[in-house]
């Protein structure tokens, strides 16, 4: 790693490609996002541009839960599928045909525990599948049998009102996860566990408790509620041997009386370390570094997204970067092995929560919410971005991004905290921006530059995840049903498949015996941002379901 | 708070029903608290990230029973024990009145008697309360091992007799922790179930206990164990220990 990049000072074509290799999957695809470096990237290029008319679905399984959306990022290694159901219903399936190899239902939990029905993905590694599930629990089954191995109960959801709704990540002997929560009164963390017998290796609180540096960032005792909950899936280098993750904003989300003291300097590090990226030693779980994005947030600006690490050249420098947007839309380009603020770019085009961002990364002109007023914020607590996480090409050099253009009025309250409950503190319905006839777009972004290289806009909302290929293409899917990939380099759309029910899931690339396979998740259910958006469009109704539809090029054709 | 257990008392000592404006009043506060919270109900009912309430011809005994027991497989949770007696009555009650229902019933007998009530605990029980389930005390808090009042893991069968002092309690014995052995690794454990699928057993090696299931015959018990109850307790001082075992004994009366 260290040679290519200085090789990559004089020649940054072969630096270019050897990155290429640390982001890129291949035949496998081994986790949450690709690789470990988040890019939803494969380097397959049996299915391009030039032959992508001709795939055809070859095979669909229907898991038979549907609860709530699929949403899970399938697992592909060495020719079989991990995948789980919102309901944690695993299933080990042969990736070329969809045969059932095994499968494994995690006991429902009691309707007395709170939170929503949902499941990101399983992580696959130590010869075992781990998941997370609604009532707090951590399960490692065996990969070859689907037989439970271990279980380890990490929090009580009807305590904390916290459920694991996130991927793991598996990060050399340790599976390390995140949790939800962090709009309700609860203090966000993560977790790291030895895969071998379930055993904690490390936790690692968002917010410092007292003697812990950052502390004094937060008023009073409101740092034992004070949110952050880091609900998404982090990334991991190597060679750094650091683990990124972002964090979740502070609670209450829209009033920040009882958590930031009056007169507060909000131009950095306030209520640490939520709204931030932040990079973990991998073995002890230690804090190396942090960037916070929204000091103070007072929008429901997460920062919990996913983490792209890149290497590119800026200003004339190579660099081992990361990408992270904020679910503002403002996204950050870092130095990810010092945090080193790089640049950064606003993805929404409708935005009025800040005027704009200095050239070192400062906000301008924040537009808080505020007692007693009612104030029209966007993008709104939805998301310019919602989980769904974008792509990076490394031919193209573009991030693909999934932006919504949704408002809210937001009318803040000061009630006090109550341990697991809602601690949102506001009325915030979404709305629709007016004088607009498309509410959503996909962006090729160059992370370099900053600019918007093209966008194809989309009139309802996008809420499935990106993934791009060497085919030179970005597959997506709609709340229509639509599955479609569009043309890399420019976006123009060359195919379209219409899978019958809506599309919230995360599409993944792999190959079986040479063959490239395309595989995508769809079902829509109305539970949290679907639902925003289905408010939005009441006369659109998306259809529910819950099956897995895989394409590839016929037989003959390759 | 403080409006629910005047609320409470009024309910119980005094008579149901009281001014029916006061508890719609309370309901939507209720409600807007603890159900039209952005990602789940709208306000006052209106579409939001569950389904929309308002004008959906729900009869009273029907939210009552949507409200105590959820609804499966969905966001919706049970709020029997998540709502006091009287938050219970009134959201219900407010829910109604979105309903078309313009005076509901909030009596005993009503659709309301059937719900449960939490239990209020006061003093150095309710401080032991909280110590016991302690957030800030990460898993050096007794609810990792035990449930009590619907809170905690069950690691440890449920605490049928309460040890009289903070003393006691650090000497307890625990004849039910064995040691495990298992590919050459001894371990403290806690003995499930044995059978044909597998050996199912609590690692007690570390907090949080893991729980295994090895292959059958794969773990050999011995009967004794160094793991003691005193060494996964010393995130509490002596007067916490006692307030906790002020709890227990109240917790199990209830």
């Amino acid at each position: 790693m260290m040679v290519s990049m200085r090789f990559s000072l004089f020649l940054f074509t072969i630096s270019s490609a050897l990155a290429q290799d640390a982001g890129a999957t291949r035949a496998d695809w081994p986790h949450y996002g690709g690789t470990h470096f988040s890019w939803r990237y494969s380097a397959l290029d049996q299915i391009n541009t030039a032959n992508v008319k001709a795939i055809t679905p070859v095979w669909m399984f229907q898991t038979g839960d549907y609860a709530d959306n699929l949403q899970a990022t399938p697992i592909v290694v060495d020719g079989v599928m991990y995948l789980i159901t919102a309901r944690a219903r695993v299933f080990a399936l042969d990736a070329a045909t969809g045969r059932e190899i095994w499968r494994y239902q995690y006991p429902d939990p009691p309707r007395s525990v709170p939170g929503f029905v949902g499941n990101r993905g399983v992580a696959v590694g130590d010869g075992k599948v781990f998941f997370g599930t609604k009532d707090d629990s951590m399960v490692a089954l065996d990969q070859r049998s689907g037989r439970l191995l271990w279980r380890v109960n990490l929090d009580d959801a009807r305590q904390c009102g916290c459920n694991i709704t996130a991927a793991p990540l598996v990060v050399k002997d340790k599976v390390i996860v995140g949790g939800t929560g962090g709009d309700g009164a609860h203090r966000g963390y993560i977790t790291a566990l030895n895969t071998k017998n379930g055993r904690l290796a490390w936790r690692w609180y968002v917010i410092p408790g007292p003697g812990e540096k950052g502390h004094e960032t937060w008023k009073g005792d409101s740092w034992i509620f004070g949110g952050g909950s880091p609900w998404l899936t982090g990334s991991f280098d190597p060679g750094l041997n650091l683990v990124y993750w972002g964090t979740g904003n502070a609670a209450a989300d829209f009033y920040d009386g009882d958590r930031v003291a009056a007169g507060a300097d909000k131009s950095k590090d306030v209520n640490l370390y939520t709204a931030s990226v932040v990079a973990l030693d991998a073995d002890t779980g230690k804090l190396r570094w942090h960037y916070q994005e929204v000091p103070d947030d007072l929008w429901d600006y997460d920062s919990a997204y996913e983490v792209l690490l890149i290497d590119r050249e800026f200003r004339g420098r190579m660099r081992q970067a990361l990408v992270h947007m904020n679910k503002s839309g403002l996204t950050s380009v870092l130095d990810r092995g010092t945090g080193e603020f790089l640049g950064s770019f606003s993805v929404p085009e409708v935005r009025n929560w800040i005027s704009g961002v200095t050239e070192d990364g400062k906000l301008v002109g924040r537009n808080e919410p505020k007692l007693g007023q009612t104030i029209s914020i966007c993008p709104s607590a939805a998301g310019a971005k919602s989980w769904n996480s974008m792509a990076y090409s490394p031919r193209t050099g573009f991030l693909y991004v999934p932006a919504n253009e949704i408002c809210n009025d937001i009318t803040p309250n000061n009630r006090g905290p109550e341990e697991g409950r809602n601690y949102m503190n506001a009325e915030f319905p979404v709305k629709l921006p007016a004088g607009r006839t498309t509410y959503s777009h996909v962006d090729a972004w160059d992370p370099v530059t900053g600019k918007r290289a093209w966008s194809m806009p989309y009139k309802y909302l996008l809420l499935a995840s990106m993934l791009a290929t060497a085919g030179d293409l970005v597959f997506t899917g709609n709340p229509e049903g639509e599955f479609f990939a569009l043309d890399a380099k420019t976006g123009n759309k060359l195919w379209r498949y219409q899978t019958g029910a809506g599309n919230r899931g995360s599409a993944v690339s792999y190959a079986v015996n040479g063959r490239q396979y395309i595989a995508t998740p769809t079902g829509w259910h109305v539970s949290v941002v679907g639902a925003m958006a289905q408010s939005l469009f009441p006369d659109q109704d998306w259809r529910l379901g819950s099956t897995l539809v895989v394409f590839a090029l016929p037989e003959n054709s390759r | 708070m403080t409006r629910a257990i005047l609320l409470l008392l009024a309910g119980t000592a005094l008579a149901w029903p009281q001014d029916l404006a006061d508890v719609l009043k309370q309901g939507e506060q209720v409600f807007a608290k603890s159900c039209a919270t952005g990602y789940c109900h709208g306000v006052r009912g209106g579409p939001g990230g569950a389904p929309r309430l308002v004008g959906r011809h729900f009869d009273q005994t029907y939210i009552s029973n949507v409200v105590t027991r959820g609804v499966p497989d969905t966001g919706m949770p049970s709020f029997a024990a998540r709502l006091s007696r009287p938050e219970l009555v009134a959201v219900v009650a407010y829910v109604a009145t979105l309903n078309g229902i313009a005076s509901p019933n909030v009596g005993p007998g009503g659709a309301a008697s059937m719900l449960s009530s939490r239990p209020t605990l006061t003093g150095e029980a309710a401080r032991g309360a909280r110590l016991f389930m302690d957030a800030v005390r990460g898993f050096g808090r007794c609810s990792t091992c035990h449930e009590v009042g619907e809170i905690g893991t069950s690691v440890a069968t449920p605490i049928a007799k309460v040890p009289p002092s903070a003393v006691e309690l650090k000497a307890l014995a625990t004849p039910d922790v064995k040691t495990g052995t298992i590919d050459g690794e001894s371990m403290p454990v806690l003995l499930l179930s044995e059978g044909k699928q597998g050996t199912v057993f609590y690692d007690l090696t570390s907090v949080p206990p893991v729980q295994r299931n090895v292959e059958p015959g794969s773990v050999k018990f011995t009967d004794r164990s160094n793991w003691r109850h005193s060494s996964v307790i010393q995130a509490y001082d002596d007067s916490e220990l006692a307030a906790i075992l002020t709890y227990l004994k109240a917790a199990i009366k209830l």
